[in-house]
Protein backbone atom coordinates (compact mmCIF):
# COMPACT_ATOMS: atom_id res chain seq x y z
CA UNK A 1 0.00 0.00 0.00
CA UNK A 2 1.42 3.38 -1.01
CA UNK A 3 1.46 6.55 1.08
CA UNK A 4 -1.42 7.89 -1.03
CA UNK A 5 -3.48 4.77 -0.29
CA UNK A 6 -2.82 5.09 3.43
CA UNK A 7 -3.79 8.75 3.41
CA UNK A 8 -7.07 8.00 1.57
CA UNK A 9 -7.83 5.18 3.99
CA UNK A 10 -7.23 7.53 6.90
CA UNK A 11 -9.56 10.08 5.33
CA UNK A 12 -12.25 7.44 4.91
CA UNK A 13 -11.97 6.33 8.53
CA UNK A 14 -12.27 9.89 9.77
CA UNK A 15 -15.35 10.54 7.57
CA UNK A 16 -17.75 11.15 10.53
CA UNK A 17 -15.39 13.57 12.15
CA UNK A 18 -14.90 15.52 8.95
CA UNK A 19 -18.71 15.84 8.51
CA UNK A 20 -18.96 17.43 11.94
CA UNK A 21 -15.93 19.60 11.17
CA UNK A 22 -17.56 20.80 7.93
CA UNK A 23 -20.77 21.79 9.74
CA UNK A 24 -18.80 23.61 12.42
CA UNK A 25 -16.69 25.28 9.72
CA UNK A 26 -19.87 26.55 7.96
CA UNK A 27 -21.35 27.82 11.23
CA UNK A 28 -18.15 29.52 12.38
CA UNK A 29 -17.81 31.02 8.89
CA UNK A 30 -21.27 32.58 9.28
CA UNK A 31 -20.36 33.95 12.73
CA UNK A 32 -17.10 35.45 11.43
CA UNK A 33 -18.88 37.00 8.45
CA UNK A 34 -21.34 38.72 10.81
CA UNK A 35 -18.65 40.23 13.04
CA UNK A 36 -17.98 43.31 10.88
CA UNK A 37 -21.58 44.40 10.05
CA UNK A 38 -22.90 43.66 13.56
CA UNK A 39 -20.00 45.54 15.19
CA UNK A 40 -20.51 48.48 12.83
CA UNK A 41 -24.22 48.63 13.61
CA UNK A 42 -23.59 48.29 17.35
CA UNK A 43 -21.04 51.13 17.36
CA UNK A 44 -23.31 53.38 15.32
CA UNK A 45 -26.28 52.63 17.56
CA UNK A 46 -24.15 53.40 20.61
CA UNK A 47 -22.93 56.69 19.14
CA UNK A 48 -26.48 57.83 18.32
CA UNK A 49 -27.99 56.60 21.61
CA UNK A 50 -25.30 58.37 23.68
CA UNK A 51 -25.80 61.60 21.76
CA UNK A 52 -22.39 61.70 20.03
CA UNK A 53 -24.12 61.58 16.62
CA UNK A 54 -27.52 62.90 15.59
CA UNK A 55 -28.50 59.97 13.35
CA UNK A 56 -30.66 62.32 11.30
CA UNK A 57 -29.15 61.56 7.87
CA UNK A 58 -27.59 58.19 8.79
CA UNK A 59 -30.23 56.58 10.98
CA UNK A 60 -29.18 54.09 13.68
CA UNK A 61 -30.05 50.38 13.33
CA UNK A 62 -33.04 50.70 15.68
CA UNK A 63 -34.73 53.21 13.34
CA UNK A 64 -33.82 51.15 10.27
CA UNK A 65 -35.32 48.03 11.81
CA UNK A 66 -38.37 50.01 12.86
CA UNK A 67 -38.77 51.31 9.28
CA UNK A 68 -38.45 47.77 7.97
CA UNK A 69 -41.02 46.54 10.49
CA UNK A 70 -43.49 49.23 9.49
CA UNK A 71 -42.99 48.49 5.79
CA UNK A 72 -43.55 44.83 6.53
CA UNK A 73 -46.66 45.50 8.62
CA UNK A 74 -48.29 47.41 5.77
CA UNK A 75 -47.28 44.69 3.29
CA UNK A 76 -45.24 47.18 1.30
CA UNK A 77 -41.89 45.48 1.90
CA UNK A 78 -43.03 42.09 0.56
CA UNK A 79 -44.69 43.76 -2.41
CA UNK A 80 -41.59 45.75 -3.39
CA UNK A 81 -39.27 42.87 -2.59
CA UNK A 82 -41.15 40.43 -4.83
CA UNK A 83 -41.26 42.96 -7.68
CA UNK A 84 -37.50 43.53 -7.52
CA UNK A 85 -36.68 39.83 -7.17
CA UNK A 86 -38.81 38.94 -10.19
CA UNK A 87 -37.08 41.59 -12.28
CA UNK A 88 -33.61 40.41 -11.24
CA UNK A 89 -34.54 36.78 -11.80
CA UNK A 90 -35.95 37.43 -15.29
CA UNK A 91 -33.07 39.71 -16.28
CA UNK A 92 -30.50 37.29 -14.87
CA UNK A 93 -32.01 34.32 -16.70
CA UNK A 94 -32.16 36.18 -20.02
CA UNK A 95 -28.70 37.73 -19.68
CA UNK A 96 -27.05 34.51 -18.50
CA UNK A 97 -28.58 32.39 -21.27
CA UNK A 98 -27.60 34.94 -23.94
CA UNK A 99 -24.12 35.29 -22.43
CA UNK A 100 -23.56 31.53 -22.35
CA UNK A 101 -24.78 31.04 -25.93
CA UNK A 102 -22.89 33.97 -27.48
CA UNK A 103 -19.82 33.35 -25.30
CA UNK A 104 -19.90 29.72 -26.37
CA UNK A 105 -20.20 30.61 -30.05
CA UNK A 106 -17.40 33.18 -30.01
CA UNK A 107 -15.20 31.03 -27.77
CA UNK A 108 -15.55 27.92 -29.92
CA UNK A 109 -15.74 29.29 -33.46
CA UNK A 110 -12.82 31.49 -34.42
CA UNK A 111 -14.63 33.18 -37.37
CA UNK A 112 -17.56 34.04 -35.08
CA UNK A 113 -15.13 35.49 -32.54
CA UNK A 114 -13.52 37.68 -35.17
CA UNK A 115 -16.91 38.83 -36.41
CA UNK A 116 -18.79 39.37 -33.14
CA UNK A 117 -16.33 39.92 -30.35
CA UNK A 118 -15.03 43.41 -31.30
CA UNK A 119 -18.59 44.77 -31.48
CA UNK A 120 -19.63 43.12 -28.24
CA UNK A 121 -16.53 44.42 -26.48
CA UNK A 122 -17.35 47.94 -27.70
CA UNK A 123 -20.94 47.59 -26.44
CA UNK A 124 -19.56 46.36 -23.10
CA UNK A 125 -17.78 49.68 -22.62
CA UNK A 126 -21.05 51.65 -22.74
CA UNK A 127 -22.14 52.82 -19.26
CA UNK A 128 -25.34 51.09 -18.17
CA UNK A 129 -27.15 54.36 -17.56
CA UNK A 130 -26.61 55.31 -21.22
CA UNK A 131 -29.00 52.53 -22.25
CA UNK A 132 -31.86 53.83 -20.09
CA UNK A 133 -33.32 56.52 -22.43
CA UNK A 134 -32.98 54.23 -25.41
CA UNK A 135 -34.69 51.28 -23.70
CA UNK A 136 -37.53 53.54 -22.56
CA UNK A 137 -37.98 54.69 -26.13
CA UNK A 138 -37.82 51.15 -27.50
CA UNK A 139 -39.66 49.16 -24.83
CA UNK A 140 -41.69 51.75 -22.93
CA UNK A 141 -41.54 52.52 -19.23
CA UNK A 142 -42.90 49.22 -17.95
CA UNK A 143 -41.31 45.83 -17.23
CA UNK A 144 -39.65 45.07 -20.58
CA UNK A 145 -37.22 47.98 -20.47
CA UNK A 146 -36.28 47.21 -16.85
CA UNK A 147 -35.69 43.51 -17.42
CA UNK A 148 -33.73 44.29 -20.60
CA UNK A 149 -31.45 46.67 -18.73
CA UNK A 150 -30.76 44.03 -16.06
CA UNK A 151 -30.16 41.41 -18.76
CA UNK A 152 -27.60 43.71 -20.40
CA UNK A 153 -25.82 44.06 -17.07
CA UNK A 154 -25.74 40.29 -16.55
CA UNK A 155 -24.90 39.46 -20.16
CA UNK A 156 -21.43 40.99 -20.44
CA UNK A 157 -19.61 39.32 -17.54
CA UNK A 158 -21.16 35.97 -18.44
CA UNK A 159 -20.31 36.41 -22.13
CA UNK A 160 -16.74 37.46 -21.37
CA UNK A 161 -16.22 34.66 -18.82
CA UNK A 162 -17.51 31.92 -21.13
CA UNK A 163 -15.77 33.20 -24.25
CA UNK A 164 -12.39 33.82 -22.59
CA UNK A 165 -12.39 30.57 -20.63
CA UNK A 166 -13.30 28.54 -23.73
CA UNK A 167 -10.41 30.09 -25.64
CA UNK A 168 -8.02 29.23 -22.83
CA UNK A 169 -9.06 25.60 -22.22
CA UNK A 170 -5.86 23.56 -21.90
CA UNK A 171 -4.80 22.22 -25.31
CA UNK A 172 -3.65 19.03 -23.61
CA UNK A 173 -7.10 17.92 -22.52
CA UNK A 174 -8.57 18.92 -25.88
CA UNK A 175 -6.03 16.56 -27.45
CA UNK A 176 -7.39 13.77 -25.26
CA UNK A 177 -10.78 14.39 -26.88
CA UNK A 178 -9.18 14.41 -30.33
CA UNK A 179 -7.36 11.10 -29.71
CA UNK A 180 -10.73 9.57 -28.82
CA UNK A 181 -12.21 11.10 -32.01
CA UNK A 182 -14.93 13.17 -30.33
CA UNK A 183 -17.22 15.09 -32.68
CA UNK A 184 -17.46 18.87 -32.32
CA UNK A 185 -20.62 18.60 -30.21
CA UNK A 186 -19.16 15.84 -28.05
CA UNK A 187 -16.00 17.88 -27.56
CA UNK A 188 -18.10 20.77 -26.24
CA UNK A 189 -20.29 18.56 -24.05
CA UNK A 190 -17.65 16.26 -22.63
CA UNK A 191 -14.51 18.38 -22.47
CA UNK A 192 -14.94 22.10 -23.09
CA UNK A 193 -18.09 22.70 -21.03
CA UNK A 194 -16.93 20.81 -17.92
CA UNK A 195 -13.52 22.48 -18.21
CA UNK A 196 -15.01 25.99 -18.12
CA UNK A 197 -17.56 25.29 -15.37
CA UNK A 198 -15.50 26.91 -12.58
CA UNK A 199 -15.03 30.05 -14.69
CA UNK A 200 -18.71 29.99 -15.66
CA UNK A 201 -19.76 29.91 -12.01
CA UNK A 202 -17.57 32.95 -11.28
CA UNK A 203 -19.06 34.75 -14.30
CA UNK A 204 -22.59 33.95 -13.18
CA UNK A 205 -21.83 35.27 -9.70
CA UNK A 206 -20.42 38.48 -11.18
CA UNK A 207 -23.43 38.72 -13.48
CA UNK A 208 -25.86 38.22 -10.62
CA UNK A 209 -24.11 40.93 -8.59
CA UNK A 210 -24.42 43.31 -11.53
CA UNK A 211 -28.06 42.27 -11.89
CA UNK A 212 -28.75 43.64 -8.40
CA UNK A 213 -26.93 46.85 -9.30
CA UNK A 214 -28.77 47.29 -12.58
CA UNK A 215 -32.16 46.69 -11.01
CA UNK A 216 -31.71 49.92 -9.07
CA UNK A 217 -30.96 51.83 -12.29
CA UNK A 218 -33.94 50.07 -13.88
CA UNK A 219 -36.29 50.98 -11.02
CA UNK A 220 -35.19 54.58 -11.18
CA UNK A 221 -36.83 54.61 -14.63
CA UNK A 222 -40.18 55.66 -13.27
CA UNK A 223 -41.05 52.46 -11.39
CA UNK A 224 -44.06 52.39 -9.06
CA UNK A 225 -42.88 49.29 -7.21
CA UNK A 226 -39.64 47.64 -6.23
CA UNK A 227 -36.86 48.34 -3.75
CA UNK A 228 -35.43 50.95 -6.14
CA UNK A 229 -38.77 52.75 -5.94
CA UNK A 230 -38.46 52.71 -2.13
CA UNK A 231 -35.10 54.45 -2.50
CA UNK A 232 -36.53 57.18 -4.74
CA UNK A 233 -39.57 57.52 -2.52
CA UNK A 234 -37.37 57.81 0.58
CA UNK A 235 -35.28 60.52 -1.08
CA UNK A 236 -38.30 62.54 -2.25
CA UNK A 237 -40.08 62.31 1.10
CA UNK A 238 -36.92 62.85 3.15
CA UNK A 239 -36.98 59.43 4.83
CA UNK A 240 -33.35 58.33 5.26
CA UNK A 241 -34.40 55.36 7.41
CA UNK A 242 -36.44 54.01 4.48
CA UNK A 243 -33.48 54.54 2.12
CA UNK A 244 -31.03 52.73 4.39
CA UNK A 245 -33.60 50.00 5.04
CA UNK A 246 -33.94 49.42 1.27
CA UNK A 247 -30.15 49.42 0.88
CA UNK A 248 -29.89 46.87 3.69
CA UNK A 249 -32.47 44.65 2.00
CA UNK A 250 -30.49 44.89 -1.27
CA UNK A 251 -27.33 43.82 0.57
CA UNK A 252 -29.08 40.87 2.21
CA UNK A 253 -30.76 39.78 -1.03
CA UNK A 254 -27.47 40.07 -2.95
CA UNK A 255 -25.60 37.99 -0.39
CA UNK A 256 -28.35 35.38 -0.12
CA UNK A 257 -28.72 34.98 -3.88
CA UNK A 258 -24.94 34.70 -4.30
CA UNK A 259 -24.79 32.12 -1.52
CA UNK A 260 -27.60 30.17 -3.15
CA UNK A 261 -25.82 30.22 -6.50
CA UNK A 262 -22.61 29.01 -4.89
CA UNK A 263 -24.51 26.27 -3.07
CA UNK A 264 -26.30 25.10 -6.22
CA UNK A 265 -23.15 25.05 -8.34
CA UNK A 266 -20.80 23.60 -5.71
CA UNK A 267 -21.29 19.96 -6.85
CA UNK A 268 -20.30 20.98 -10.39
CA UNK A 269 -16.90 22.24 -9.29
CA UNK A 270 -16.16 19.81 -6.46
CA UNK A 271 -13.48 18.11 -8.58
CA UNK A 272 -11.24 21.16 -8.48
CA UNK A 273 -7.92 20.55 -6.79
CA UNK A 274 -7.04 23.85 -5.19
CA UNK A 275 -5.04 24.90 -2.19
CA UNK A 276 -8.04 26.37 -0.34
CA UNK A 277 -9.72 22.95 -0.26
CA UNK A 278 -6.43 21.46 0.92
CA UNK A 279 -6.37 23.95 3.80
CA UNK A 280 -9.91 23.01 4.84
CA UNK B 1 1.60 -3.58 -40.05
CA UNK B 2 2.36 0.08 -39.30
CA UNK B 3 4.27 1.83 -42.07
CA UNK B 4 5.87 5.25 -41.91
CA UNK B 5 6.71 6.30 -45.44
CA UNK B 6 9.08 9.23 -46.01
CA UNK B 7 7.46 11.21 -43.19
CA UNK B 8 8.32 14.90 -43.02
CA UNK B 9 6.86 17.52 -40.74
CA UNK B 10 7.55 21.23 -40.94
CA UNK B 11 5.68 23.45 -38.47
CA UNK B 12 4.14 26.76 -39.64
CA UNK B 13 6.97 28.52 -37.78
CA UNK B 14 9.36 26.96 -40.30
CA UNK B 15 10.88 24.46 -37.86
CA UNK B 16 11.59 21.21 -39.68
CA UNK B 17 10.85 18.62 -37.00
CA UNK B 18 10.95 15.48 -39.16
CA UNK B 19 12.51 14.73 -42.48
CA UNK B 20 12.16 11.71 -44.69
CA UNK B 21 11.51 9.22 -41.88
CA UNK B 22 10.90 5.63 -42.96
CA UNK B 23 10.01 2.74 -40.68
CA UNK B 24 8.09 -0.53 -40.94
CA UNK B 25 6.77 -1.88 -37.65
CA UNK B 26 5.51 -5.46 -37.48
CA UNK B 27 2.35 -6.38 -35.53
CA UNK B 28 3.18 -7.07 -31.88
CA UNK B 29 6.59 -5.47 -32.10
CA UNK B 30 7.90 -3.06 -29.45
CA UNK B 31 9.93 -0.21 -30.92
CA UNK B 32 11.71 2.33 -28.74
CA UNK B 33 12.52 5.71 -30.25
CA UNK B 34 15.40 7.44 -28.53
CA UNK B 35 17.23 10.69 -29.13
CA UNK B 36 18.19 14.03 -27.65
CA UNK B 37 15.81 16.91 -26.95
CA UNK B 38 14.25 18.45 -30.03
CA UNK B 39 15.09 15.60 -32.38
CA UNK B 40 11.44 15.12 -33.34
CA UNK B 41 10.56 12.06 -31.22
CA UNK B 42 7.31 13.50 -29.89
CA UNK B 43 6.43 14.99 -33.28
CA UNK B 44 6.89 11.53 -34.77
CA UNK B 45 4.33 10.08 -32.33
CA UNK B 46 1.93 12.97 -32.88
CA UNK B 47 2.07 12.40 -36.64
CA UNK B 48 1.58 8.62 -36.25
CA UNK B 49 -1.38 9.22 -33.91
CA UNK B 50 -3.01 11.59 -36.40
CA UNK B 51 -2.85 14.58 -34.03
CA UNK B 52 -0.51 16.38 -36.44
CA UNK B 53 -0.72 16.05 -40.20
CA UNK B 54 2.49 15.10 -41.98
CA UNK B 55 3.79 17.77 -44.35
CA UNK B 56 5.02 15.05 -46.69
CA UNK B 57 4.87 11.26 -46.62
CA UNK B 58 2.31 8.90 -45.14
CA UNK B 59 1.44 6.85 -42.08
CA UNK B 60 -0.33 3.62 -43.01
CA UNK B 61 -1.95 0.98 -40.84
CA UNK B 62 -2.87 -2.23 -42.66
CA UNK B 63 -2.42 -0.24 -45.87
CA UNK B 64 -4.94 2.45 -44.83
CA UNK B 65 -3.59 5.99 -44.65
CA UNK B 66 -3.82 7.69 -41.25
CA UNK B 67 -4.69 11.38 -41.58
CA UNK B 68 -6.57 11.88 -38.30
CA UNK B 69 -6.82 10.03 -34.97
CA UNK B 70 -7.55 6.40 -35.84
CA UNK B 71 -9.60 3.84 -33.85
CA UNK B 72 -6.77 1.30 -34.03
CA UNK B 73 -4.14 3.70 -32.70
CA UNK B 74 -4.01 5.25 -29.23
CA UNK B 75 -1.51 7.63 -27.70
CA UNK B 76 -0.42 7.82 -24.07
CA UNK B 77 1.04 11.21 -23.28
CA UNK B 78 4.00 12.12 -21.11
CA UNK B 79 1.63 13.36 -18.40
CA UNK B 80 -1.57 11.41 -17.58
CA UNK B 81 -3.98 14.10 -18.90
CA UNK B 82 -6.89 12.63 -16.95
CA UNK B 83 -10.05 14.70 -17.01
CA UNK B 84 -10.17 16.07 -13.46
CA UNK B 85 -13.98 16.14 -13.24
CA UNK B 86 -14.33 12.42 -13.98
CA UNK B 87 -13.68 9.52 -11.64
CA UNK B 88 -11.13 6.84 -12.49
CA UNK B 89 -13.90 4.64 -13.91
CA UNK B 90 -15.38 7.47 -15.99
CA UNK B 91 -11.94 8.47 -17.26
CA UNK B 92 -11.24 4.93 -18.37
CA UNK B 93 -14.58 4.49 -20.11
CA UNK B 94 -14.20 7.91 -21.78
CA UNK B 95 -13.31 6.41 -25.15
CA UNK B 96 -15.90 3.61 -25.15
CA UNK B 97 -19.08 5.52 -24.38
CA UNK B 98 -20.58 4.25 -27.63
CA UNK B 99 -20.65 0.70 -26.19
CA UNK B 100 -23.51 -0.53 -24.01
CA UNK B 101 -23.12 -0.18 -20.24
CA UNK B 102 -22.52 -3.89 -19.69
CA UNK B 103 -19.69 -4.07 -22.19
CA UNK B 104 -18.22 -0.83 -20.82
CA UNK B 105 -18.25 -2.26 -17.30
CA UNK B 106 -16.67 -5.53 -18.44
CA UNK B 107 -13.86 -3.75 -20.29
CA UNK B 108 -13.22 -1.25 -17.50
CA UNK B 109 -12.96 -4.07 -14.94
CA UNK B 110 -10.59 -5.91 -17.26
CA UNK B 111 -8.18 -3.02 -17.75
CA UNK B 112 -8.35 -2.03 -14.09
CA UNK B 113 -7.15 -5.54 -13.33
CA UNK B 114 -4.41 -5.22 -15.95
CA UNK B 115 -3.06 -2.04 -14.38
CA UNK B 116 -3.83 -3.33 -10.86
CA UNK B 117 -6.09 -0.48 -9.81
CA UNK B 118 -9.14 -2.41 -8.64
CA UNK B 119 -10.90 -0.49 -5.86
CA UNK B 120 -9.96 2.91 -7.28
CA UNK B 121 -13.02 3.24 -9.56
CA UNK B 122 -14.72 6.10 -7.72
CA UNK B 123 -11.63 8.17 -6.99
CA UNK B 124 -11.02 11.51 -8.66
CA UNK B 125 -7.67 12.15 -10.39
CA UNK B 126 -6.69 14.57 -7.60
CA UNK B 127 -6.78 11.63 -5.18
CA UNK B 128 -4.22 9.59 -7.14
CA UNK B 129 -0.44 9.50 -6.99
CA UNK B 130 1.58 10.20 -10.16
CA UNK B 131 2.13 6.49 -10.84
CA UNK B 132 -1.54 5.63 -10.27
CA UNK B 133 -2.65 8.46 -12.57
CA UNK B 134 -0.33 7.23 -15.31
CA UNK B 135 -1.71 3.72 -14.89
CA UNK B 136 -5.24 5.11 -15.33
CA UNK B 137 -4.04 6.86 -18.51
CA UNK B 138 -2.67 3.52 -19.76
CA UNK B 139 -5.96 1.82 -18.87
CA UNK B 140 -7.92 4.55 -20.71
CA UNK B 141 -5.90 3.83 -23.85
CA UNK B 142 -6.06 0.03 -23.45
CA UNK B 143 -9.82 -0.09 -22.97
CA UNK B 144 -10.33 0.90 -26.63
CA UNK B 145 -8.35 -2.24 -27.56
CA UNK B 146 -5.96 -0.47 -29.91
CA UNK B 147 -3.68 -2.43 -32.20
CA UNK B 148 -1.00 0.23 -31.91
CA UNK B 149 -0.12 1.85 -28.60
CA UNK B 150 2.05 4.96 -28.76
CA UNK B 151 3.74 6.11 -25.55
CA UNK B 152 5.40 9.51 -25.37
CA UNK B 153 7.94 9.33 -22.52
CA UNK B 154 5.18 8.00 -20.26
CA UNK B 155 7.37 7.22 -17.27
CA UNK B 156 9.81 10.12 -17.40
CA UNK B 157 8.21 12.10 -14.58
CA UNK B 158 8.09 9.13 -12.20
CA UNK B 159 10.50 7.89 -9.57
CA UNK B 160 12.73 4.91 -10.35
CA UNK B 161 10.62 2.37 -8.43
CA UNK B 162 7.33 3.43 -9.98
CA UNK B 163 8.97 3.56 -13.41
CA UNK B 164 10.25 -0.01 -13.01
CA UNK B 165 6.83 -1.19 -11.85
CA UNK B 166 5.06 0.48 -14.79
CA UNK B 167 7.56 -0.95 -17.26
CA UNK B 168 6.72 -4.41 -15.94
CA UNK B 169 3.00 -3.55 -16.25
CA UNK B 170 3.56 -2.50 -19.85
CA UNK B 171 5.23 -5.79 -20.74
CA UNK B 172 2.48 -7.70 -18.95
CA UNK B 173 -0.12 -5.79 -21.02
CA UNK B 174 1.87 -6.40 -24.21
CA UNK B 175 1.89 -10.16 -23.53
CA UNK B 176 -1.88 -10.14 -22.93
CA UNK B 177 -2.91 -7.90 -25.83
CA UNK B 178 -0.12 -8.48 -28.36
CA UNK B 179 -0.37 -4.79 -29.24
CA UNK B 180 2.25 -3.05 -31.34
CA UNK B 181 4.03 -0.57 -29.10
CA UNK B 182 6.05 2.49 -30.06
CA UNK B 183 7.62 4.11 -27.02
CA UNK B 184 9.53 7.37 -27.05
CA UNK B 185 12.12 7.59 -24.31
CA UNK B 186 15.36 9.31 -23.40
CA UNK B 187 16.43 6.49 -21.11
CA UNK B 188 18.87 3.96 -22.60
CA UNK B 189 18.10 1.38 -19.87
CA UNK B 190 14.39 1.63 -20.57
CA UNK B 191 14.83 1.31 -24.32
CA UNK B 192 17.13 -1.71 -23.94
CA UNK B 193 14.87 -3.43 -21.39
CA UNK B 194 11.61 -3.00 -23.29
CA UNK B 195 12.14 -2.93 -27.03
CA UNK B 196 12.68 -5.44 -29.81
CA UNK B 197 14.12 -2.62 -31.84
CA UNK B 198 15.61 0.73 -30.84
CA UNK B 199 15.49 3.60 -33.31
CA UNK B 200 18.04 6.31 -32.58
CA UNK B 201 17.10 9.72 -33.97
CA UNK B 202 19.26 12.71 -34.73
CA UNK B 203 18.05 16.31 -34.66
CA UNK B 204 17.85 19.25 -37.09
CA UNK B 205 15.86 17.92 -38.84
CA UNK B 206 14.64 14.84 -36.97
CA UNK B 207 15.52 11.75 -38.88
CA UNK B 208 16.64 8.19 -38.22
CA UNK B 209 20.32 7.76 -37.41
CA UNK B 210 20.49 4.06 -36.56
CA UNK B 211 18.28 1.05 -35.92
CA UNK B 212 19.41 -1.49 -33.31
CA UNK B 213 17.65 -4.84 -33.03
CA UNK B 214 17.73 -6.48 -29.59
CA UNK B 215 17.17 -10.19 -30.14
CA UNK B 216 16.77 -11.15 -26.48
CA UNK B 217 13.51 -12.54 -25.08
CA UNK B 218 11.15 -10.34 -23.06
CA UNK B 219 10.84 -9.62 -20.18
CA UNK B 220 14.44 -8.60 -19.56
CA UNK B 221 16.24 -7.42 -16.48
CA UNK B 222 17.72 -3.97 -17.02
CA UNK B 223 20.87 -5.12 -15.26
CA UNK B 224 21.45 -8.39 -17.14
CA UNK B 225 24.87 -8.60 -18.76
CA UNK B 226 23.49 -9.75 -22.14
CA UNK B 227 21.98 -6.29 -22.59
CA UNK B 228 25.32 -4.52 -22.19
CA UNK B 229 26.48 -4.77 -25.83
CA UNK B 230 23.12 -3.35 -26.97
CA UNK B 231 23.27 -0.53 -24.46
CA UNK B 232 26.78 0.24 -25.63
CA UNK B 233 25.62 0.41 -29.26
CA UNK B 234 22.70 2.67 -28.32
CA UNK B 235 25.02 4.89 -26.29
CA UNK B 236 27.53 5.17 -29.15
CA UNK B 237 24.75 6.01 -31.61
CA UNK B 238 23.43 8.62 -29.20
CA UNK B 239 26.87 10.22 -28.91
CA UNK B 240 26.89 10.51 -32.69
CA UNK B 241 23.36 11.92 -32.57
CA UNK B 242 24.46 14.49 -30.02
CA UNK B 243 27.13 15.74 -32.35
CA UNK B 244 24.22 17.21 -34.33
CA UNK B 245 22.90 19.26 -31.47
CA UNK B 246 24.02 21.28 -28.51
CA UNK B 247 23.14 19.84 -25.09
CA UNK B 248 20.90 16.89 -24.25
CA UNK B 249 18.64 15.50 -21.58
CA UNK B 250 19.84 11.93 -22.12
CA UNK B 251 20.55 9.68 -19.21
CA UNK B 252 23.95 8.50 -20.38
CA UNK B 253 24.55 5.96 -17.65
Amino acid sequence: MTAADLSSEKQRLSGGKSGYRLRWSAFSGLLIALVLPVSGFAVWQLLVSSGFASGRLVPPPSRILSALWQLQQTGELSHHLVATCLRVLSGFAAGAVAGIILGGVTGYFRPARRLLDPTLQALRAIPSIAWVPLFILWFGIFETSKVTLIAVGVFFPVYLGVSASLVSVDRKIVEVGRIFRLSGFEMVRRILFPAILPALVVSLRTGLGLGWMFVVAAEFMGASEGLGYLLVDGQQLGKPDQIVAAILVFAILGKLSDGLLVLLTAPLTAWQDNYQKERK
Amino acid sequence: MLSLLSLSKTYPSGVEALSNFDLEIRPGEIVAVIGGSGCGKSTLLRVISGLEPATLGQVRIHGEEVTAPHPLINLIFQEPRLLPWLTVEQNISFGIRHLDAREQGRRVRGVLQQVQLQGYETRLPKELSGGQAQRVAIARALVTQPEVLLLDEPFSALDAMTRGSLQRHLLHIWRETAATIVIVTHDIEEAAALAHRVVVMRPSPGTMLEEITIDLPLPRNELEADLDPFKKRIRTALHRSLAYADGTDLMLV
